[in-house]
């Protein structure tokens, strides 16, 4: 029972991460139409942000993360408003910007920083232990963030004005454009927030994880993978299938064994878009 | 000057006659010794890449300045041709195919298993000299005569590590955990024979390469309750985050790293020594003032230090070796007189010392350079000096 409980909370643990990345992700599918290739750049961008405040200028850890947040969505704005707003309806020429944008991000970095992972840890050390298991503080700490971050989206998402003018442009960019909805405003604005939530994570995971230029790539690979299950544009979707995959990741790991755990999770998502082609919550594929 | 037909025959041929009175003398200087790299120059493993570069380098400035290598009495200059394999099977294949095409006979890496396996059937076809390395159990064999290792595989060391590990900390049992691919699996399945010969009863686990967090993985370990764990060829970085959260765990025993450099990496990503308490690893070259000698040499040489990963060092003495081997076999295009002359050449080096040609029992050739070598240690959270090894020999 302890061991349950215990991978239970992994998974828990696991799944408030991915949705924060997952989130950003298919807010971008969903409101701009684009496949953010970039976006595990951005979770990398956000670590080595809060590091080189920590490190080079000595700003207190919290501070930091707050810092690299800000930074990686100033990026996210400028990006889209100067460079990919010009191209937004053509998928081919978005997915080629989004990864060239990430390929100078991760070389950029190497180039910066090295190969090597450098001395980055969490301001929080020790572990709670109790009947068996153990939580990590500084997995508790992250772990509430994340799941502050995703409410406060959610509150954003569904219970503002600034959420129903997204919402709408995903629905129907014509009609909503022509209600007075300004897409060169709210575009730039969207993507912001979603690179800002992946440079979040990366601040927040990356000190009790590694960080490195190319931790980025299997960031990338979860979040299309949840964004999938999920369904793509659905942000309840999203946060299902991302607590979803840290259970299935979790315990099929600690059960069956690291190779056939990863094995699992692939035939979990064949298994659904066979059953279910548009994901868990997802109605149609996108129009935009 | 008008440019008509006239002029332009007469330019045309007073640059042919001037190309055919240049020939001989480019003769006379000698022959051309390209020597080719082979690695990962980029991405997350560059620092091994730029390690093996830096050696080639550094063996060919040194040749040509002590005048080394000489075909048929007249100096021979030496130089590198680098290209980035990517850390991947196809891109050394198409590494060695490129070489190939410029007339290189000599190729110095690849570093990876994965690399050696694509790079090897592409050397054989154009009958080059490899001096690689790749801990894969098929790396070297008979049917890869041109194919020689710069350091023993863990068949070579292992045996020795768990030696001094079983007798410093007392192991019964071990988990080994690696990535599940040829990088992890080769390398770890030999790393438990050699604990089970030594009487540790051992089990491996495996993980996907890119995972990230190893929770589940070090939970799983827990619940089978090693005496000890080894990570085997895990990278440094995810090396790292397991000791940490295998200590996080719970986990009071010994953690090994029984496939090759990366202490200082390792303990950064943990959190320091005091979380990697007692810890265990090889250390391909033992570091002492002859071998700083070659750092010395190269900063002479290039004004600027030698690259970081003490990898480098054991390139430069595989690099010498073939350097040797091809002054001694008198030509810089016939690599099967080479490959004869570096097999019969004493296991020697000016700097890092004297061993053994090995690989005859694990690979069936005798192809396998193996020099002194030592153990880094931890104990109690303390970096301890390295254990020096004699180099392996008889397997």
């Amino acid at each position: 029972m302890e061991g349950i409980v215990a991978t239970g909370l992994i998974g828990v643990s696991l799944g408030a991460q991915y949705a924060l990345l997952a989130l950003g992700f298919t807010l971008i599918f969903g409101i701009l139409g684009v496949v953010n290739f970039a976006h595990g750049g951005f979770y990398v961008l956000g670590g080595y942000l809060a590091y080189s405040a920590v490190t080079y200028l000595g700003v207190p850890y919290a501070l930091a993360v707050i810092a690299a947040a800000l930074g990686t969505t100033a990026l996210g704005y400028l990006f889209e408003r100067f460079v990919l707003d010009r191209l937004i309806d053509d998928h081919l020429a978005t997915l080629m910007l989004t990864l060239g944008l990430y390929l100078m991000m991760s070389s950029g970095l190497l180039v910066l920083f090295g190969p090597q992972s450098p001395a980055f840890s969490f301001p929080l050390s020790g572990v709670l232990r109790a009947h068996g298991f153990y939580v990590p503080i500084e997995n508790l700490v992250v772990l509430v963030v994340c799941l502050v971050g995703i409410l406060s989206i959610y509150a954003l998402i569904y219970h503002t004005d600034f959420g129903r003018a997204l919402r709408a442009l995903a629905d129907d960019r014509a009609v909503a454009t022509a209600q007075g909805l300004r897409p060169k405003l709210l575009f730039p604005t969207a993507f912001a927030l979603a690179t800002g939530l992946a440079g979040l994570t990366g601040a927040l995971v990356t000190p009790i994880l590694s960080l490195a230029p190319h931790v980025g790539d299997p960031v990338l690979a979860t979040s299309f993978l949840i964004v999938i299950l999920g369904g793509l544009g659905s942000i309840g979707g999203a946060t299902v299938a991302a607590f979803i995959v840290g259970m299935v990741e979790a315990f099929s790991a600690v059960y069956l064994g690291g190779s056939k755990g990863a094995l699992a999770l692939f035939v979990l998502v064949l298994i659904m878009l066979v059953v279910r082609p548009s994901g868990l919550f997802g109605h149609r594929v996108r129009g935009a | 000057m008008e440019i008509t037909r006239r002029n332009l025959l007469l330019a045309g041929a007073a640059i042919g006659a001037s190309s055919a009175v240049s020939r001989p003398s480019a003769l006379a200087a000698g022959a051309e010794l390209k020597l080719g790299v082979v690695g990962v120059l980029s991405g997350p493993a560059a620092q091994w890449g730029l390690a093996l570069k830096g050696a080639a380098e550094f063996v060919a400035a040194e040749a040509n300045r002590d005048g080394l290598v000489k075909i048929d009495g007249a100096p021979c200059q030496v130089s590198v041709v680098a290209i980035d394999s990517k850390y991947t099977a196809e891109g050394a294949a198409a590494a060695a195919n490129t070489l190939a095409g410029q007339g290189v006979k000599f190729i110095i890496g690849p570093i990876g298993s994965p690399e050696l396996t694509g790079l090897k059937p592409m050397a054989k076809r154009n009958s080059m000299l490899v001096m690689g390395n790749g801990y894969a159990k098929d790396a070297l064999g008979p049917q890869w005569p041109l194919v020689f290792h710069v350091g023993p595989g863990p068949s070579g060391w292992a045996d020795p590590i768990i030696k001094i590990a079983k007798q410093k900390f007392g192991i019964k049992s071990v988990v080994l955990v690696a990535p599940n691919d040829q990088g992890g699996t080769d390398i770890a399945s030999v790393d438990a024979d050699a604990y089970k010969k030594n009487g540790i009863a051992a089990t491996e686990e495996y993980y996907q390469r890119g995972t990230t967090n190893f929770a589940p993985i070090v939970t799983r370990i827990m619940n089978a309750k090693p005496a000890a764990v080894d990570l085997a060829s895990s990278p440094p970085g995810d090396a790292g985050i397991m000791v940490k959260q295998l200590r996080q765990a719970g986990f009071e025993g010994p953690i090994g790293r029984l496939g090759g450099p990366g202490y200082s990496e390792i303990s950064r990503v943990a959190g320091g020594d005091a979380v990697l308490k007692d810890f265990y690893w090889y250390e391909p070259v033992l570091v002492d003032e002859k071998v700083h000698l070659i750092a010395d040499e190269y900063k002479k040489l290039f004004g600027t230090e030698r690259p970081e990963n003490n990898l480098f060092f054991q390139w430069v003495s595989g690099a010498r070796m073939v350097v040797k081997a091809i002054t001694k076999a008198g030509t810089v295009t016939d690599t099967e007189k080479v490959a004869q002359a570096l097999r019969a050449l004493p296991v020697n080096d000016p700097n890092i010392g004297s061993g053994h040609w090995i690989g005859q029992d694990f690979f069936g050739i005798n192809q396998e350079l193996s020099f002194p070598f030592g153990v880094g240690l931890v104990t109690n959270g303390q970096l301890q000096p390295v254990v020096p090894v004699e180099a392996a020999t008889g397997k």
